[in-house]
């Protein structure tokens, strides 16, 4: 079992869960009601994908983001 | 072999401190609460009222910024983009706005001013490193 602590970007709120090998961000997002974000270790890092196991790429007590989903762009360059 | 006692004198700070602990025991633990604040306060954004000033920082660059926050929408406007940005393949979402201002276009808009600064920055950062 790892610790992680998910803060909300938006409203800085800190939820702490608790998550076992196999655990998919699609599970965290799910468990914390977060539908509509996508989870990331910050800014410099990608998101993870829904169905990707975040378990073995995180460590023990470590701090990631949730942030809703945004993209840049234009019908014509998106 | 003969010792010449050439004085005393006090122990380092560091060491007597040592000694103490010992002595007395570990002092009690102190909890140091989390701070619990959006993404755009903590990296040094400030508000007033729907406007937001500050930088989208990277590892790479800094840029200064503003956000207009409507009831409908957010804006989101760099200042002065560099020639890594200008060569990305999204530069085309940068609108003039005047005065070296950028409109970014948000093909999904983020539903809080925190991810949308997260956004940019993720975009500053590919563009250093494409």
């Amino acid at each position: 079992m790892k610790k992680l602590s998910v803060v909300v970007a938006g409203t800085g709120q800190i939820r702490d869960v608790e998550i076992e090998s196999g655990t998919t961000a699609g599970d965290i997002l799910a468990q914390l009601n977060l539908a509509d974000y996508l989870l990331s270790k910050g800014p410099n890092e990608p998101f993870f994908a829904n169905a990707e196991s975040v378990y073995d790429k995180v460590k023990d007590g470590e701090k990631i983001f949730a942030s809703t989903k945004a993209e840049v762009g234009i019908t014509v360059c998106a | 072999m003969r010792v010449k006692e050439l004085g005393t004198r006090p122990a380092p700070n560091a060491i007597r401190e040592l000694f103490s602990q010992v002595v007395r025991g570990h002092a009690p633990s102190i909890s140091v609460l989390r701070r619990e604040i959006p993404y755009w306060r903590e990296r040094g954004w400030t508000r007033n009222g729907n406007n937001y000033t500050g930088s989208y920082q990277t590892a790479y660059a800094a840029f200064q910024g503003q956000i207009q926050e409507r009831w409908s929408s957010i804006d989101f406007f760099l200042y002065s983009p560099s020639r890594q940005i200008r060569s990305h393949s999204h530069w085309t979402c940068f609108a003039p706005r005047g005065d070296d201002w950028y409109l970014v276009h948000m093909a999904r808009r983020p539903k809080d001013v925190s991810s949308g600064i997260i956004t940019i920055e993720r975009l500053i950062t590919e563009a250093y490193e494409q």
